[in-house]
């Protein structure tokens, strides 16, 4: 017998113990529920702050990670970092078209969060001005995404500009040191950036904003179907608690994020909490915008990016859960 | 005498502390092979060292008669990125004097070795070449430091012979570090016995025979005796 | 001379009957393609995610799909990287190393220094790089030009450190002077140790080209490493990742044919054991 025949029993039963292990994992709560918390998110800090869910689940240790895009808040989620993830809803369906096994749950916000900033005395007037220009877009998230449906609007293609890949707080940096000539901005830096350095908004469309929603993974929801609803309702409190605060709500969010006050009141001023079941509105929504990630070649070739929207949205836990607080 | 072609006078020379020569005269004559015998760590290496101008930390005087001095060490010290031909003309760099050296190369046996590089080399054809590289600037006195002591006794031979056959093609006067006493006393004409460190040459020998000459010469064995003796009373042996 | 002569030259070492060379070159095949067999199966099975892992027939298709579009244009930026870094880099190290490696003096004044610096890593440049030149080309060239500097001027003051002192006394018996003794003696003797630090500064450039890229470019490989990252698409990770070693191992190869022009001259332990030289 070779040394690899010798080998090759007791190493294949190795692996299917391990994966057996796997599975054996099948509790109706797990052990551990972790969850991400941004900026971007107003009510993720709410429920970070208040403890609500850590109520809800008492038998469950609960931790929050700070994402600081969409783009990291999805690599969290598909590297098994985190169960809930906050992203756009843009940014989820990519993830989805690329193979990543998601389903968003639950709708956090409706926010005009992003827009095309310039600096204070650019020369650069209409979004066609930016042909050959150099534009900060963090790569995988909603002002990414706004940037390209912005461009394709004015008959330009990513390849028309430059696109520099930064995170959002070094694109801000970027933008105001005079590095770049516009930057896809992400509030609470674009509101930061407005009032702070006088930076304008080039060009914004409530339209090109995707919502900011919640996503699990489909092994998850799967699993822990209890937990996700408990998450959910969790939320809500949240939610409501946000739409009766408005004050208090601008006063946490300058905190956490260490902007001023009014930063924070120009971010809310721009975010609607009012709807939080995906349904059929974000699903047309998702599905209008959706061209653009097979037009500039986001998503491999003959991905049916409408299928991937109608995959990704998952309605039923949020129909058990919300309006029947 | 004003017409030897090196003159070397080292009153005094230390390492360190240690007082290593002192009081030490030599010359050399056109056409002479002088021999400095003695143990390992009587100076006479630093002797001649001093003598080719290597060393110059010491006080006397040197006089070298405007005459060029080669100097032959104890390794080859080939250049190992060159071939034989560059290494003998390493003096002139890339336009050496290339019919010369050919003529060389024949000259210390080498044939067929010119373009070859020197880690294909035996320990004794390497020697060679250095030797062939000591005669490359046509010297009129060629400084040996015990150069034959790396290779096996019937290549030293050999290479003894090859010595002298040029000194006297060439007429080139020898001044050779050795402890070999057969070796001293077959090439020399005069033997300087060097005993410990700092005494001085201490004696001497004549060799009176001509070249080329036979070492299984009766005279020869009666004159390594008297070297033995010398050496013994200095208290080397 | 005589027969004799001739039977005691050392020729070069008849090479002991080791296997032919494509024979070896195709040992160092096995496992790598072993581990590509059993990746593509593990993930078609489905005990890898594919989402996770990628089937290596999948990052194979990708490559093809990414040669036919951009992939000229970032392999062209990011070999112009590495070349004008490696180049400044080690132009700058060699003179460093010569003038530190001859002179007890600079040793004295700029070691400590060179030392220092030597410790931090690539990627706290990054940061101060950004902060002082911007995110453009010069600071990826400025920072490749380090990664390549510090190999290099370690070897080069080595290899010279290193030059046996024999040898050098040769040139001294001659009178050269410091000029002459440097390009004729110094130089030659160092070059093994001068390639081995070139080699190793140029695989470091490589490694510092991608943490340039990670930060703030518009194209190169490391861009299509982020890019893969950032729209979660693994595929295109693992592309970027073996064309960087492609390109990685065909330059390494290029300075070693190089190197063994140059340095063919060397006396040294093979790895092969010869058996008695007659």
């Amino acid at each position: 017998m070779t040394l690899f025949s010798r080998m090759s029993t007791p190493l294949l039963a190795a692996i299917v113990l391990l994966a057996s292990f796997a599975s054996v994992t099948q509790a109706a709560t797990p052990a551990e529920v972790r969850l991400d918390y941004a900026y971007y998110s107003p009510t993720s800090l709410v429920l970070r702050h208040f403890g609500w869910l850590e109520k809800a689940l008492p038998g469950t240790k609960v931790d929050w990670v700070l994402s600081q895009g969409s783009n990291r808040s999805l690599e969290y989620l598909n590297g098994g970092s985190i169960d809930f993830a906050s992203t756009a809803g843009l940014a989820a369906v990519l993830s989805r078209a690329n193979g990543s096994p998601i389903k968003t749950v639950y709708i956090a916000s409706r926010p005009e969060w992003t827009a095309l900033a310039v600096r204070k005395d650019s020369p650069i007037k209409t979004v066609a001005d930016l042909k050959g220009k150099k534009i900060a877009a963090t790569k995988g998230t909603d002002p990414f995404l706004f940037t390209l449906r912005s461009l394709q609007q004015a008959g330009l293609s990513k390849d028309d500009v430059e696109l520099v890949h930064l995170q959002h707080a070094d694109g801000r940096i970027a933008l105001e040191r005079g590095d770049v000539d516009a930057w896809a901005g992400l509030d609470p830096l674009l509101a930061a950036s407005q009032l702070q350095a006088g930076s304008t908004l080039l060009y914004r469309n409530i339209e090109f904003n995707s919502y900011g929603v919640i996503s699990v993974t489909e092994k998850f929801a799967a699993e822990h179907a209890d937990t996700v609803e408990q998450v959910i309702k969790a939320y809500e409190q949240a939610r409501s608690w946000a739409r009766e605060h408005p004050d208090d709500l601008a006063a946490l969010l300058a905190k956490e994020s260490g902007l001023p006050l009014d930063v924070a009141k120009l971010q809310l001023s721009r975010t609607d909490f009012s709807d939080s079941q995906p349904g059929a509105k974000q699903i047309q929504a998702l599905k209008a915008a959706a061209p653009i990630l097979t037009a500039e070649s986001l998503v491999r070739k003959g991905v049916d990016v409408n299928d991937v929207v109608d995959q990704l949205i998952e309605p039923r836990f949020g129909a058990q859960v919300i309006g029947k607080q | 005498m004003s017409d030897a072609l090196l003159s070397i006078h080292v009153r005094r020379k230390t390492f360190g502390e240690t007082l290593v020569l002192k009081d030490v005269k030599l010359q050399l004559q056109p056409g002479e092979v002088v021999s400095l015998l003695g143990p390992s760590g009587c100076g006479k290496s630093t002797l001649l060292r001093i003598a080719a101008g290597l060393d110059r930390d010491y006080s006397g005087e040197l006089s070298s008669a405007g005459e060029s001095v080669a100097f032959v060490f104890q390794e080859p010290r080939l250049m190992p990125w060159l071939s034989v031909a560059r290494n003998i003309g390493f003096h002139d760099d890339g336009h050496y004097d290339q019919a010369w050296v050919r003529q060389l190369i024949e000259e210390v046996g080498l044939s067929g070795f010119a373009e070859a590089l020197p880690k294909a080399l035996s320990g004794g054809m390497a020697q060679r070449v250095a030797i062939a590289r000591g005669l490359y600037s046509r010297p009129k006195v060629l400084l040996l430091d015990e150069p034959f002591s790396a290779v096996d006794a019937f290549t030293r031979m050999k290479l003894q012979d090859l010595l002298l056959d040029l000194a006297r093609r060439h007429d080139i006067a020898l001044l050779l570090v050795t402890h070999d006493v057969d070796e001293a006393l077959y090439l020399s004409d005069r033997v300087l016995v060097m005993g410990h460190r700092a005494s001085g040459i201490g004696g001497g020998i004549d060799v009176d025979l001509v070249q080329p000459r036979d070492r299984r010469d009766p005279v020869l064995a009666e004159l390594r005796i008297q070297a033995l003796t010398q050496l013994k009373s200095a208290h080397v042996v | 001379m005589s027969a004799s002569e001739n039977t005691l030259a050392k020729a070069a070492p008849a090479p002991r009957r080791a296997s032919p060379a494509w024979r070896r070159g195709a040992k160092g095949w096995l496992l790598p393609c072993l581990i590509v067999i059993v990746l593509e199966i593990v993930v078609r099975v489905g005990w890898i995610p594919a989402y996770q892992m990628p089937a290596p027939s999948d990052v194979a298709l990708t490559l093809v799909e990414l040669a036919q579009g951009a992939l000229g244009k970032h392999v062209l930026a990011s070999v112009g990287r590495v070349l004008a870094g490696f180049v400044i880099g080690a132009s700058l190290a060699l003179v460093f190393a010569a003038w530190v490696g001859l002179s007890r003096e600079a040793e004295a004044y700029l070691e400590p220094t060179f030392a220092g610096l030597r410790a931090i890593p690539s990627l706290a440049w990054v940061p101060l790089l950004l902060l002082w030149l911007g995110i453009d080309e010069t600071s990826k060239v400025v920072l490749i030009a380090i990664g390549a500097f510090f190999p290099v001027y370690v070897n080069g003051v080595a290899a010279i450190r290193n030059i046996d002192r024999k040898l050098v006394e040769v040139g001294q018996m001659y009178g050269f002077s410091a000029r002459r003794l440097t390009l004729r003696i110094l130089l030659p003797a160092a070059m093994p140790g001068l390639f081995t630090g070139l080699r190793s500064g140029l695989s470091m450039a490589w490694m510092f080209l991608v943490a340039a890229e990670l930060i703030a470019a518009t194209k190169g490989l490391g861009y299509l490493l982020s890019d893969g990252r950032e729209t979660s698409r693994p595929d295109i990770v693992l592309a970027a990742i073996l064309a960087l070693a492609v390109l990685g191992k065909l330059s390494d190869g290029v300075l070693a044919a190089v190197e063994r022009r140059c340095v063919s001259w060397r006396d040294t332990f093979t790895g092969e054991a010869t058996g008695n030289r007659s």
